[in-house]
This record gives C-alpha cells, structure tokens and sequence, in this order.
C-alpha cells in the first residue's frame, strides 16, 4: 500500500447488532487534497467518519489514518488530525471562549493571534455559556477550534448544517487556506454545491456503499450533457446516433432540439451537428445533484434518467 | 383554561414513556413494604419481642434514625409503623425526585417541551400540570397497592384506617416533595441543579427532624418531613399531617404555576450568567472533569459535614443508657456502665459507617456515571478525538470519584468526632473514626468498581449499581431490626465489618473485597477500551 496516503479505507464493514450499517467502504485521500464524502441522510458517512476516528471498532475491512490502524494507533493519529462533528454538543457550564481554550490545550496547541481572528470572523460572542448557544454558535466553537489547530488532517462531518450564508463563505475560504498550505481535508456533506467548490475529489456513498470515486469531471461521464440546439439543416438522423436520449423536436422542420447525450459520445454527436451548420447551441454539464438523482434511483434508473 | 389544553394527552404521552420506570419502582417500594408487613408478625409477634425490640427503639440512637416512640403499649402493628414510616418516607421522596425532574426539567432539556408548546396546540401550564397528575397516580397506586397489602398482612393490633392512613401518608409526603421539585425545576435551567435543590431541600427538612426528635418530638412539626412520624398510625390514627401534605403540595404546585408563567422556555428564573472569554486553567481530561464538577463536590463536602455533625450532636443523648436504674448501676458498677455507654455509642458510629458509606458511594458514583453520561450527550466526541487514550479518561474520572467518596465520608465521620466529643464528657478516641473510616473504604471501592465495570462493558445498565447499593443499605441498616437470616444480612458488604468500630478490623475480607474490586476494574477498563462510543 502507498504509504503516502494520508487516509485508506478499505473494504470497510459496520454492524449494529443484526443492523448492516456499513456495508463496503472504500476512502483514499492523498496529501493535500479535499476530499468530499457526500451520500443523503443516514448512508454511512457520520459511522465511516467515526470508524476514521476510533470511536467505533470496524467488523471487517480496514481503516488506516497516516498508514496507521484507526482502532489501535487512535491516539497517536489524534495528535495530527482535527475534527468537528456535525452535531456539536459542549460542556453546558463552559463559556465559548472556556470550550475553544480547552480544545486548542487538549490538542497541545497555544492560543494565537489566529484564533482570535477567526473569532472576529465568524463573529461568535466567546464570553457567554455554552448552554446558551444555537447549533450555529456551538459549530463555530468547534470550527474556530478546529482551524486554530495546526495538523495535516481535518475531518469535517456536515459542518455548515447549523451555519447562515455569510459564515458558510467563511468556512469555505478557510478550507480553501488549508488546502493552500498543503493540508489534507475530509468533508461529508449532503450539500451539493458546497462540495463541488471545494473539493478535488468526491466519494458517494449510498445505503451503506461507497458507489463512485472520483474527481468530478472523471464523474460526468457517467450521466449524459443536456443539449438544446438549432440548425439549419434537418436533423432527422440524429435519432441513429448512438448516445442520444430523449430527443424532441420543437419545429416540424426538425431544425430545432432538446436532447441529452452521454458525455463520452459527445464528439460523435457534434460532429453530425456540425454538418447541419449549427446556428445556437447550449449544452449543459450535468450538477452533482443529477449525479445524485442517477445513483439514488439506481433501483429505478429509467425514471431518474428521463 | 387554555393554557391547559392538552394536559391530558400530554399525561399519557408521560406515562407511555415513565410507565417501566414507575412500575419497577411500586414493585420494589411496595412489594418490600408489604413483605415486611406479612412477615411482621413472626418477628415482634410475641410480647417478649416486642418489649426487646421496644428497648431498642426507645434508645435515642434509634430515634435519630427512625423517630420517636411515644406510644407506651406497644403491638406489632405500632412497632412496624414506627419503623417503617420515616424510612419508607426517605425512598418516597427519592421515587418522586427522580419521576418529577425527568418528566420537568429533564423533558425540557431534551428540547421535548419545546416541540410540543412551540409547533402544537398545546397550553403552556399543560406540561407542567401533566406532571403534577402522573404524580398523582404514581403515588396514589403506591397507596392502593401499599393499603390492600397492609389489609391482608393484618398485623395483630392493626386497624382498617391505620392501614390506609399509613399507606396514604406515604404517597401523600412522597407527592408533596415531587410538588417542591417542580419549583425547583423553574428556578433552575438544568435538572442536575434541580436536583441539587431537590435533595438540599430535603436534607434539611430531615435533619430538622431529627435534631427536634431527639430534643422534644413535638418541635418536629417545624420540619415538613417531619409530619410523616405525626400521623401516630394505629394510636390515634391522625389524619392532620396528611392534610397538611396535600397542603403544602397544593402550594408548591401553585408557586410553580407562577414561576412557571414568569420564564422563557429553556430557561430558569434564576438567570445563566456569562463567564469568562478564555481560559488558562482548562487544559485537558482532568482539568475539565474539575472544572465541572467543582459545585457539586463542594456540595457534597458540606452536606455530609452537617450531617455529621448533626448526627454528633446527638451523641450525647445517644450514650444515655435506657435502663438507668440504680440496681444496673451497682451491678455493672461505675467503669462497667461507662463500657457499656461507650459501646453503644461506639455501633452507633459503626451504623453513621454504613450511612455515610452509602452516601459516599453516591458521590463518587455519580462522578463516575457521568462520564457514561456525557458520552451519551456527545460532550466527549471533542475529547476522544484528541490525543488523550480512553483509559486515561476513564481513570480520571475513576480517580476523581474515588477521592471524593473519601473525602466526603472522612469528613462526615470527622464532624461527627468533633461534634460528638463536645457533646460527651467522655470524649471518644480518633482511632475509632480512623478503623470506621479504614473498614468502609474496602466496601465503597466494591460499589465504585462494580459501576466501573458496568460502564466499560454494559452501560445502559449502569442503574444496577444503585439497587445493589440499595440492597446493600436496606439489609445492613434495617435488616437487624426485621431479623432478617444470617445467610441473607452476609449478601450486603457490610456484613463483614459491623463489628467495627467496638472490635479491630478483621483484615480477610478486606482482602477479598479488593480483590473482587481490583477484578471489577480491570473488566471495567478492558471493556471501555473495546467498546463502540456513543453520541
């Protein structure tokens, strides 16, 4: 195994009692890179990130952080790694300011120039009891504390579920800093377009199944590209082409059209195109949440690709 | 009336959830009172019995524990009111506590309450109203199950309405101190805190009972606890005090209704306070395990150094023989009625050994159990995902409760010293506090690594460690006075030292009792270290 990978997760396996809830999970995040760990509620991704963590014993597979086993080296990986849940709960007694000292301490860090600031930006009043925040407040305690901390990993599970617009822009700049600085990232999330900005590659998982692994430009040629185009000469003949779904046309001269195509057929279909001298075309890359839609209806996959 | 809409939907929605915990609770706390009542008989039946067991309670040890005897014919049924009145009373009150604060404060931190008021047609007096009638029938099913039982026991001297008063006293004292709690729970914004209110409460109202029964029983009316020994059953049968239950409940009930108008959801009358925006003191486990236990502690430190010293304060009374006269004076003669004074001092201190034992058991054990707890509430998925290893967590906590435990058991045992020898003009010697002391630190480290070992490897059962404390305490405290077998008194572990502090510490069962720990704590954190953690 590359002993550079900063995660491997293989095979992964979880059950509670007679209740499967990790099935086969495959992670690899290299040095550097941000990976986004998406699938809807309940999948997996909070227990895969807990196996990560040594919280909970994997039942097979295997789960090694910094080439060492999550289980058995847990506290020797904890001493790189930063982590906020995705649901935080504090100390009630503690202030913020109390909580976010106390974290930076138990991970051996001192308390900078850099957590205030990040205090001023995520503008979180560190003087009152932790009981008294919302789940928005008690994410920032952990947040603040998590990018205070200098380490080559950050786990983030869900973290911006409690967070308005203007903080969420916050957390993303400051991931896009880790990333900069050549720290690695995991972040789950059922937040679509928070993942496509920030991260170089996506793992879904589904009902307990890591189903696709990949950047998100090797993801797209698994669905097909909306087309809509108008040309001068018929296009009656498109309907041969291999790749083409779901044609119609919008006039009786068969000038005008709406179609999707597999993204690995594209130069075929645009070549025919081209030789019916092409007037307006707009095709349309497929979002990650027509990823979703194609792999949440897998069992009734006609449905979701109309 | 709007504001109650709903109360009554609400009431079952509580019973669906409590209904176990309610049920397991009558089970032991009538089924125990009911199988005393039906063995009674055979216990104090005779005459001589009853004028042996008479003797004893007469003594102002037995006062202090379990109230006055004012009564000069005595029957069964009297001696078995006497006994068990204040006693049962004490668990009435935990049995409320525990039922009105989980259903009260305990709801709303689960951010239940806040569901029903804010997203459905729901009063906003209807929660609180709801608990108020679950106690209602909580207890009134201990009086009908604890009346009928009384009625088939029919103890020689019993009577129809003695049965019921005493049965209806029990649930109506029980149901007053749920009613106090639940001013409690809008006073404060955490059911811990109510609780600490809870049992500061009722600490008080029992020492005031105790310190005006063994000085004059009749300022015992001071103490709402207090009123339960007033009923006089099956003397006069007094329903006054039951009355005054309901009385005062009523009240509670009406004060927190209008404290409860008065506050936010969520929130206590009693305000939350900011704090400090940094921190130099928290730094790790250990530092936090401190921090948030520092209140509580200091509670505990206190409370058992006042209940020492109350018990102390009564030492003197205690030393008294019962049998004064003249011809035991001149038979035993002056240094032979100063042995036997002394002696009855002496296992008085050994049953404060048990009760501050148990006690110290709590205190330690909760410490312990909260590490369960935050588990549970997620506060340490922060903590275990810094380099800190969970046995080093564990043993924090571990530490932390076992050093409180002795602690507050030493300090108890020392105010009663202190206290006690001012009362006596024979003061008694430290070495005998010191062998109490050394005798009940094998026992408390048995329930503390019983509780170790059932949060490593079988936490949503940690609860067992109260019942066998319990046992434990029932057996040793009031199993002489119920003549409960040989074989049965050795189940508790107290057992093996009730001859300390008159004799020295018999050293085998120390041993066996650590080993039996030490075995408890190495399961206790094997298994923490290979179980799955909650959130």
């Amino acid at each position: 195994m590359d002993d550079n990978l900063i995660l491997a997760v293989e095979g992964l396996k979880k059950s509670f009692g007679k209740f499967e809830a990790l099935k086969d999970v495959n992670l690899t995040l290299h040095p550097g890179e941000v990976l986004g760990f998406i699938g809807p509620n309940g999948a997996g991704k909070s227990t895969t990130i807990r196996v990560i963590l040594g919280l909970i014993k994997a039942s097979g597979g295997s789960a090694k952080v910094f080439g060492q086993d999550a289980w058995h080296d847990s506290v020797a990986i904890h001493r790189d790694l930063a982590y906020v849940p995705g649901d935080v709960y504090l100390w009630p007694n503690l202030t913020g300011g109390q909580t976010i000292d106390l974290l930076l301490h138990m991970s051996g860090q001192q308390h900078t120039p850099v957590v205030d600031q990040l205090i001023d930006a995520f503008k979180l009043d560190t003087s009152k009891k932790n009981r008294t925040y919302s789940k928005g407040n008690r994410q920032k305690v952990a947040l603040i504390a998590a990018f205070s901390t200098d380490v080559s990993l950050y786990i983030f599970d869900e973290p911006t579920s409690g967070l308005d617009p203007l903080n969420e822009l916050i957390f993303q700049q400051r991931v896009k800093q880790l990333k900069d600085a050549g720290k690695s990232v995991l972040l789950s999330s059922h937040i679509l377009s928070e993942v496509e900005k920030m991260c170089d590659t996506i793992s879904i998982i589904r009902e307990g199944k890591v189903i696709e692994t990949g950047s998100l430009e090797s993801m797209q040629h698994l669905t097909r590209n909306a087309v809509t185009v108008k040309t001068v000469k018929t296009m009656a003949d498109l309907q041969q082409l291999a790749g083409v779904y779901q044609l119609q046309f919008k006039n009786d001269q068969q000038t005008a059209a709406e179609f999707s195509v597999d993204s690995d057929q594209i130069g075929t279909v645009m070549s025919t195109l081209a030789q019916k001298q092409i007037l307006q075309i707009k095709t349309t890359p497929p979002t990650l949440e027509d990823l979703f839609l194609r792999y949440y209806h897998s069992d009734d996959t006609q449905k979701a690709g109309e | 009336m709007m504001q109650y809409t709903q109360t009554l939907s609400l009431l079952k929605a509580n019973l669906k959830r409590d209904w176990l915990k309610i049920l397991v609770w009558l089970l032991v706390l009538a089924g125990i009172f009911i199988a005393v009542a039906a063995k009674f008989e055979g216990i104090y039946g005779s005459r001589a019995q009853i004028q042996t067991i008479a003797q004893t309670l007469k003594s102002a040890a037995m006062t202090a524990l379990f109230g006055p005897i004012t009564h000069t014919s005595l029957n069964t049924a009297i001696i078995f009111a006497v006994e068990m009145a204040v006693f049962w009373a004490i668990f009435m009150v935990i049995f409320n506590y525990a039922i009105a604060v989980g259903a009260s404060r305990g709801q709303e931190e689960s951010g239940l309450t806040e569901m029903i008021l804010g997203g459905h047609p729901v009063g906003r007096l209807a929660p609180i109203s709801a608990v108020a009638l679950e106690l209602v029938i909580a207890n009134g099913l201990f009086a009908i199950i604890a009346g009928i039982g009384m009625q088939l026991a029919n103890m020689p001297g019993s009577d129809t309405t003695g049965n019921w008063l005493f049965a209806i006293s029990l649930a109506a004292v029980g149901w007053m101190f749920g009613m106090i709690s639940l001013v409690f729970s809008q006073l404060v914004a955490d059911s811990h805190n109510v609780l600490i209110y809870g049992y500061s409460f009722f600490g008080l109202t029992y020492l005031v009972r105790m310190m005006t029964d063994v000085a004059n029983p009749d300022y015992t009316w001071w103490s709402p606890f207090g009123w339960i020994e007033k009923t006089n059953i099956y003397v006069t049968n007094n329903w006054l005090p039951v009355w005054l239950f309901l009385g005062l409940g009523i009240v509670a009930f009406a004060v927190a209704v209008g404290l409860n108008v008065h506050r936010d959801i969520d929130a206590g009358i009693i305000q939350v306070r900011g704090g400090k925006r940094s921190s130099r003191f928290l730094r790790g486990p250990a530092t936090l395990l401190f921090w948030n236990q520092k209140s509580i502690s200091l509670f505990w430190i206190i409370g058992m150094a006042v209940l020492g010293a109350s018990y102390g304060s009564v030492f003197n009374s205690i030393g008294k023989l019962v049998n004064d006269s003249p011809i035991i004076r001149q038979v035993l003669g002056q240094s032979g009625v100063r042995t036997l004074e002394r002696n009855q001092i002496l296992s008085f201190v050994g049953i404060l050994g048990i009760i501050f034992t148990v006690l110290a058991a709590i205190g330690g054990a909760m410490v312990i159990s909260h590490l369960y707890t935050e588990e549970q509430r997620g506060y340490l998925q922060l903590v275990n995902t810094t380099p800190h290893s969970r046995y080093y967590l564990l043993l924090t906590y571990v530490a932390y409760g076992v050093a409180l435990a002795m602690i507050i058991l030493f300090a108890a045992l020392m105010t009663t010293m202190m206290v006690g020898n001012a009362t006596l003009t024979q003061p008694l010697s430290i070495k005998y506090y010191n062998r109490t002391f050394v005798a009940m630190l094998p026992v408390l480290m048995l329930f503390i690594s019983a509780l170790v070992c059932l949060v490593g490897v079988w936490p949503k059962f940690r609860s067992i460690v109260w019942l066998l404390l319990g046992s434990a305490f029932i057996i040793s405290y009031f199993g002489r006075l119920i003549n409960l077998p040989k074989w049965a008194m050795k189940l508790s572990p107290f057992y093996w030292f009730d001859k300390v502090p008159i004799h020295e510490l018999n050293l085998t069962p120390v041993m066996w009792l650590l080993l039996v720990s030490a075995v408890l704590l190495v399961i206790g954190f094997v298994g923490y270290g290979r179980r799955d953690l909650e959130n």
